[in-house]
């Protein structure tokens, strides 16, 4: 008896031992970022970790694509990274799955215990697009990494004059002249938005999640739905136009297949490579609608960096995203992979303001609104758009017109399940 | 029709061994525990009783062990969700915040997938732990019988010995059985629950809890309701299945006999090096090949850069077969559908070549020739003599391959995914495609829109609808049992 | 051959364009399969990184992109990858070849109350999709913590391959009894019938499941990205590392040496292939008999 009395005190005094040394365990943290980010993130890191002398870290760094970061989290949340990059449009699914973790709640307390600043200053010394855009309900969800995710127009100054840029009308006459092509993604709902909320109609999200659109209707601006799907169709018809399919379109500039095309900053490289001298930029154009010219709008995007609302050291995670996303980290970035900066001091910076896609992409975001959309808007809209690209709409028969925004916006529009 | 019931009465005895299978069990182990004497019906309750009154200390032990382990398996883990089956877990997640420690605190909550997932298992595994059981009373019985007819008793080594001789089945099956159960039965069964719960995006463990719903995706599936939709989208989508999976086996089956007998002709010179050349493409993995085939294909891709050069694409423009300005080989319905049904015979002519060569070698060769000297051609020799022989050594491997075909995720999957949109704009609604597959749907709904209780719905008719096939191929296919003809 | 000596000359020169013309025909359908072979080692030697969508040959010859590709970086750690799927390849094979043998040896050769309940189990559980059961496979690994680790990669590649024991049975079934019996009478038991007789006779069927089952690993891209899913990229296989440079952001700076990943990955299978050629095809040929 007595023997086993010792052996289990000394299995306890083994345990309790074991709990001290945990709490010198360093503190153990996972990291996710783009491929582009990765020898950026390491720096950083090291960064982070000489900020806080006191503290022994235990930080890793992984691959995760900033498109696809929703899906490998969601998957499964608890085994996920406790800071993420990630695109902005995946915000509203991964708080609808508790995946975020609410920076504006009791955790915001560490930023001026251990950072030096409120969470309001944070907010402060980024944009309001970013901001509105890493928030829901009033709650910050994630700290703005960088902007200009959204698109417009690159175009060949050589072959596109500055003023034919400004108009579709332009723009296709000039390639036609010019034996070449102007290309837009028309079979996704993220660029085709652009045409529909240009015309003053909207795409919202409502608190059950389910998406909300008009497109079938009349918009506030006076327009209706089938005078921006025949606009659509002219623009498709046009022999100057090629439809790219999503996710070509990087591939069709390096090809030299076009004289302007519509894409992002992270096309910039391939747009200067293919246009050379000529290489130019600019907000987007505008558009023949019911006989008047209308702007194109754009869906605003944004590289966030959110916290995994499961993750064990959630404290240190949120000083970690706050540090990456930081006035010098994103400078750094900037730097290193052209992302254009939310904090408004790094964007203030000259190197930034000359960089001709930013300015090109701030210009546009002028036109912008935040995407709010719910996961049943992107596969309606995709096949709108194939259609029109496919010229399946006949501009004259307008009953059909409607008949399929009809179906669009009841697609779009359906519960979430 | 003889056939038809040859294959009928299979199944229905099938069906009635099992069943007398389990009757028989189930006498065996009522007359163990009648007739047995104390030590007997004690194994019920302490399963190395039997066996230590027989002085098998050795074995009593082992099972005691076991059933420790069992009760241990109970009560530390199985007990902590069985309970919670029945709803499925009802507390949800919350957390505070505490700055002492940098960490977030956690209530104990619920995650409905993991109690589904724990309480299957634990299912299984008293399921196992029933018939050890009863298993375990039975011999104590024949035990008992063994000693009072003063027969001889296994020691342990004895017993060990057995399992490599009588008892080699159980050793040989133990383990595989085990890795089929663990990872394809559970999981199996898990979905199959799914089907009959809410598990979708509004309801996401952890932060989530989902519930029992019944019927109702069933309903919304068929009854249209809030997801009319999805039926329109059931239906075609089958129907495509349906007819590739049919295109898909026929055409590399009888594609892969034709290729071989042209290999194996006498009049083929360097036979080596043609067989090489297509066997290649196998060793190519897939997602490599089917990926460059893709951008081979594209819109954009060389192929229609070829057919714009030769005026192809002008020709078939003039005459109305295409509106665009390409030809959409992989973004159109119908063009897209024979397409990939092409380039599923590239794929699978080679091995269906390698297949049919080796079964053809061992044609009897004494019919050829007398067919040769009755001056058959070779058409009539391939209709009356080569098929008749391929189809009854390989039909039923032909009944596989459908199955195989309903659900090859990567032809589809690699040649459609993210570049074919559908312009059907009721297929869009309810995220199919007119080339998906069922499974590749099912993938889609799981991996993009965490739609689970559908898929697992969808799964279920993948399951009755191949099994419907399976049975009427092997009524046609299958003349009676071939087991023992070589034996 | 002694009847066309006897044939005079015409017949011969019919013959000989019979043969020519054979010939052509397998020629032209063995050129039609090879196209995209060619296509795929033909790019893989482009000194253009992105994709090429005009020309049929690059434009300019490099094999820099093969160096590249061996040279680690951020993104491509592929030398680190093959190891990984070597190593998990060969464990698989070495895992599923035993299963597949021991369960086709129990359901061919041995007798059992169970045994026709047990085929017709297998039967339906090969019914039912497993692309559906990925979720519930990844959460049981995860129990056992094997997520994010080849041993889990291993066991989901291996553990349910019993259920593909129909062909190995199929040869077994031919093997002949007398041999068996006779081996009985000699005082061998089951376990040495099974190693010592049956085994060694039937290395063409061992051939067909080892290389069947070491070519999943290589293969398999969808599995293996769910359970590697910390984004280790020194973790990944062949297929997940691959399959990542397609994304958007990389396809342009990675195509090429996709490319390349997918020649250099061809060739040690084919290598496999046709030192091992004859015996797979007496596999897969004596077990489809009875399959």
């Amino acid at each position: 008896m007595k023997k086993l009395l010792a052996l289990l005190l000394t299995l306890a005094m083994v345990l309790s031992m074991a709990v001290c040394a945990s709490a010198a365990d360093p503190i153990s943290l996972v990291v996710w970022g783009a491929e582009e980010d990765q020898a950026l993130l390491a720096e950083l890191v090291e960064g982070f970790k000489a900020a806080y002398p006191d503290q022994t870290f235990d930080i890793q760094i992984g691959v995760e694509s900033e498109s696809t970061a929703k899906d490998t989290v969601l998957t499964d949340v608890e085994a996920a990274a406790d800071v993420f990059a990630f695109a902005n449009d995946q915000l509203n699914d991964l708080v609808a799955a508790g995946a975020l973790l609410d920076l504006s709640g009791q955790v915001s307390a560490v930023l001026p215990a251990y950072a030096g600043k409120t969470l309001e200053d944070v907010m402060a010394a980024n944009g309001e697009g970013s901001v509105a855009a890493a928030s829901k309900d009033g709650k910050l969800y994630a700290f703005p990494m960088g902007g200009g995710n959204n698109y417009f127009l690159y175009y060949d100054s050589t072959k596109v004059s500055a003023e034919q840029a400004q108009s579709w009308d332009g723009l296709l006459a000039a390639a036609e002249a010019a034996g070449s092509k102007v290309g837009m993604t028309f079979a996704s709902g993220w660029y085709n938005a652009s045409f529909f909320l240009g015309a003053g109609f909207i795409a919202d999200m409502n608190e059950d999640g389910t998406t909300v659109i008009d497109w079938n209707g009349t918009s506030s601006d006076g327009y209706t739905g089938v005078d921006v799907a025949k606009a659509m169709a002219e623009i498709a018809a046009n022999p100057g136009f090629l439809a790219i399919a999503d996710g070509d379109i990087s591939n069709q500039i390096a090809s030299k297949a076009v004289c302007a095309v519509i894409s992002g900053t992270w096309d910039a490289g391939a747009a200067e490579a293919a246009f050379g001298e000529g290489y130019a930029a600019t907000k987007l154009p505008t558009f023949t609608c019911a006989g008047s010219q209308v702007q194109m709008s754009c869906y605003s995007g944004f590289k966030l960096m959110g916290v995994n609302a499961y993750s064990k050291n959630s404290g240190w995670a949120v000083l970690l995203a706050e540090y990456l996303t930081n006035e010098s980290s994103q400078t750094a970035r900037f730097n290193s992979r052209q992302l254009a900066p939310t904090n408004l001091n790094a964007a203030a910076d000259e190197a930034v303001s000359s960089n001709i896609a930013i300015a090109a992409s701030a210009a546009q975001d002028v036109y912008g609104s935040v995407q709010n959309v719910g996961g049943k808007y992107w596969d309606p809209t995709a096949t709108f758009g194939q259609m029109v690209a496919n010229g399946e709409l006949s501009t004259a028969d307008e009953a059909a017109i409607q008949n399929v925004l009809d179906t669009l916006v009841e697609g779009v529009c359906a519960a979430i399940q | 029709m003889e056939e038809k019931s040859n294959g009928f009465a299979r199944i229905g005895s099938a069906f009635s061994g099992f069943l007398a299978g389990i009757v028989q069990f189930f006498s065996e182990f009522g007359t163990a525990l009648a007739g047995g004497d104390a030590f007997v019906k004690l194994s019920l309750i302490w399963w190395g009783a039997g066996h230590f009154r027989r002085k098998q200390y050795v074995k009593a032990l082992l099972m005691t062990l076991l059933e420790v382990g069992i009760i241990l398996f109970t009560f530390n883990f199985a007990m902590s969700y069985v309970p919670k089956f029945g709803t499925l877990g009802t507390v949800q997640a919350e957390q505070v915040f505490n700055i002492q420690t940098m960490q977030s605190e956690w209530n104990d909550y619920d995650n409905s997938f993991m109690i589904l997932l724990f309480s299957l298992f634990s299912f299984v595994v008293w399921a196992a732990s029933v018939v050890v059981c009863m298993r375990n009373v039975v011999n104590a019985y024949r035990l008992q019988m063994e000693a009072q007819q003063g027969h001889h008793i296994n020691s342990f080594v004895e017993d060990v010995r057995e399992y490599l001789d009588k008892k080699f089945h159980i050793t040989l099956l133990t383990l595989p059985t085990l890795g089929i159960v663990i990872f394809t039965l559970i999981p199996m069964l898990l979905l199959i629950l799914v089907a009959f719960t809410n598990y979708d995006q509004q309801h996401m463990p952890p932060t989530n809890l989902f519930t029992w719903v019944g019927f109702s995706n069933f309903v919304s599936l068929f009854g249209g309701g809030i997801t009319s939709t999805f039926g329109y989208a059931f239906v075609r989508v089958l129907g495509w299945t349906i007819v590739w999976s049919f295109f898909a086996t026929l055409t590399t089956y009888f594609g892969g006999i034709l290729m071989s007998l042209l290999l194996n002709s006498k009049l083929t010179r360097c036979t080596r090096l043609w067989r090489t050349m297509l066997v290649v493409t196998i060793a190519v993995p897939q997602f490599v090949s089917l990926l460059l085939m893709r951008n081979f294909f594209a819109n954009t891709g060389i192929m229609n850069t070829i057919c714009a050069n030769i005026g192809l694409t002008d020709f078939l423009r003039k005459i109305g077969l295409i509106s665009t300005s390409y030809i959409p080989f992989l973004s159109a319905p119908i063009w897209a559908h024979v397409m990939i049904i092409l380039i599923n015979i590239w794929v699978g002519i080679p091995y269906q070549m390698l297949i049919a060569t080796g079964v053809l070698m061992n044609l009897p060769t004494d019919q050829l020739e007398s067919a040769r000297m009755d001056g058959a051609n070779p058409f009539q020799v391939f209709k009356s003599i080569t098929m008749p022989y391929m189809l009854q050594v390989t039909g039923p491997a032909l009944v596989t391959d459908f199955v195989k075909n309903f659900n090859n995720f990567n032809v589809i999957y690699l040649l459609t995914q993210d570049v074919y949109v559908t312009t059907n704009q009721f297929m869009a609604n309810s995220q199919a495609k007119e080339v998906d597959l069922l499974v590749t749907w099912l993938f889609t709904l799981t991996q993009d829109y965490y739609n689970y209780k559908m898929a697992s719905v969808i799964g279920i008719m993948v399951f009755v609808v191949c099994a419907i096939f399976t049975l009427i191929g092997f009524n046609f296919m299958i003349r009676g049992d071939k087991e023992g003809t070589y034996q | 051959m002694t009847q066309s000596k006897l044939q005079p000359a015409v017949h011969l020169g019919k013959r000989n364009t019979k043969i020519i013309l054979h010939n052509a025909l397998i020629a032209f359908l063995c050129f039609v399969w090879i196209i995209p072979i060619v296509w795929l080692v033909c790019t893989s030697f482009s000194a253009y990184p992105g994709k090429n969508t005009s020309t049929f040959f690059p434009e300019e010859w490099s094999a820099i992109h093969y160096v590249k590709l061996l040279t680690p970086d951020t993104v491509n750690q592929f030398p680190t990858w093959f190891m990984n799927t070597f190593k998990i390849a060969c464990w698989t094979c070495v895992i599923s070849t035993l299963f597949v043998l021991m369960v086709a040896y129990a359901m061919s050769v041995m007798r059992f109350p169970a045994r026709k309940g047990l085929m017709n189990l297998a039967v339906l559980l090969n019914l039912f999709p497993g692309m559906l059961s990925m979720i519930a496979v990844y959460f049981t690994l995860k129990t056992f913590g094997l997520t994010n680790s080849h041993i889990g990669l291993i066991l989901v590649y291996s553990a349910s391959s019993g259920l593909g024991y129909l062909i190995a049975k199929g040869f077994f079934d031919t093997v002949p009894r007398s041999l068996c019996e006779a081996a009985r009478l000699d005082g061998c038991n089951e376990a040495m019938i099974f190693w010592k007789i049956v085994l060694p006779t039937s290395k063409p069927i061992i051939v067909y499941t080892v290389i069947s089952s070491f070519l999943v690993p290589w293969m398999d891209f969808v599995y293996a990205k769910m359970i590697l899913n910390a984004g280790i990229s020194a973790n990944y296989t062949v297929a997940v590392g691959l399959y990542k440079m397609l994304e958007k952001s990389l396809i342009n700076t990675y195509f090429t040496q996709f490319c390349c990943g997918g020649v250099l990955v061809s060739i040690p299978i084919s290598i496999l292939f046709f030192i091992m050629q004859k015996f797979y095809v007496e596999g897969v040929t004596n077990g489809a008999v009875k399959g």
